[in-house]
């Protein structure tokens, strides 16, 4: 399933304050060799861009201490950040509507599948790879 | 012989802990993320799960204590509770877990108070079991191939 693709690894951020969560999600994005920076809350993610971190792909809980999820993507946004991938998980309710309002990208239901994560990886990979590709021709 | 005896009881475990409703798929999921560079993996993640859900557990219950009729923190604190135990198939919790949270949605203190002590009912057998499991796999040690079809 997994897939390597030759240059810079896909660089994921994963914002969620369940350390048992990030654990699994970790484990599943590094089947696909991403480079995997995590955060307890949203302020923590919000600060990391502000700071001129740069990341492919960031998956956020909705429900987090201190600043929630759609709060920090709609600040995130607002930054100019509009070629991150963001994509929303959540158990709860009404989290999808929440998300999508401020601008991310996809929703994923939790517990997230490790087919499901590795289509979202492998369409990033391919689209890192097009975009190499423009630029070397 | 002995691992291989080893290895069928915690097969046979494994099941039952399924066949129950102890665990879902998830936790198919879980071990599947097992490779060589993390051989223990299932076992690290349900250590700490348990480690974390033991806090989340405490922090409701001085939630319920300390905010009295407060459903939306009950509420807040069990659905933590709720995304760990989807992430390890905690399938039996995460149904009591839905079952609070139910009666948060109803304000109903009673439903609450019932629901979290089965929560903690269910969160002490999953230990007990998953314990158990785990420990038979590390007596069985790492898994083994076959040197040649039909050998034992």
């Amino acid at each position: 399933m997994t897939s390597y693709v030759e240059g810079s690894p896909v660089k994921a951020l994963i914002v969620d304050d369940s350390a048992v969560e990030t654990m699994v999600l970790t484990a599943m994005l590094r089947k696909f060799h991403c480079e995997i920076t995590t955060a307890k809350n949203g302020k923590e993610a919000v600060q990391m861009f502000l700071e001129g971190k740069k990341f492919d792909i960031i998956f956020r809980e909705k429900d987090m201490p201190v600043m929630s999820g759609p709060e920090a993507i709609e600040k995130i946004r607002a930054l100019g950040e509009i070629h991150v991938k963001i994509v929303g998980v959540s158990v709860g309710d009404n989290a999808q509507e929440a998300f999508m309002r401020v601008g991310a990208d996809e929703f994923l239901p939790k517990p997230m599948k490790l087919d499901v994560v590795g289509a979202i990886i492998q369409e990033i990979i391919k689209k890192k790879k097009k975009n190499n590709d423009t630029v070397q021709a | 012989m002995e691992y291989a005896n080893l290895r069928r009881q915690a097969a046979s475990l494994k099941r039952s802990l399924f066949d129950q409703g102890y665990l879902d798929e998830q936790f198919c999921q879980v071990e599947d993320l097992q490779d060589e560079a993390s051989p223990n993996f299932a076992e690290e993640v349900v250590s700490l799960f348990f480690k974390d859900s033991a806090r989340l557990v405490s922090n409701i219950e001085q939630a319920m204590e300390k905010y009295p009729g407060d459903f939306n923190r009950w509420d807040a604190h069990m659905q933590q509770l709720k995304g760990s135990c989807f992430s390890i198939g905690a399938s039996k919790m995460n149904n009591e877990c839905t079952l609070f949270r139910n009666s948060c949605g109803e304000e109903n203190a009673e439903g609450c108070r019932r629901s979290f002590q089965k929560v903690k009912r269910e969160h002490a057998i999953l230990r007990q079991k998953l314990e158990s499991y785990f420990q038979l796999l590390r007596q069985a040690g790492p898994a083994r191939t076959a040197t040649r079809s039909g050998g034992k």
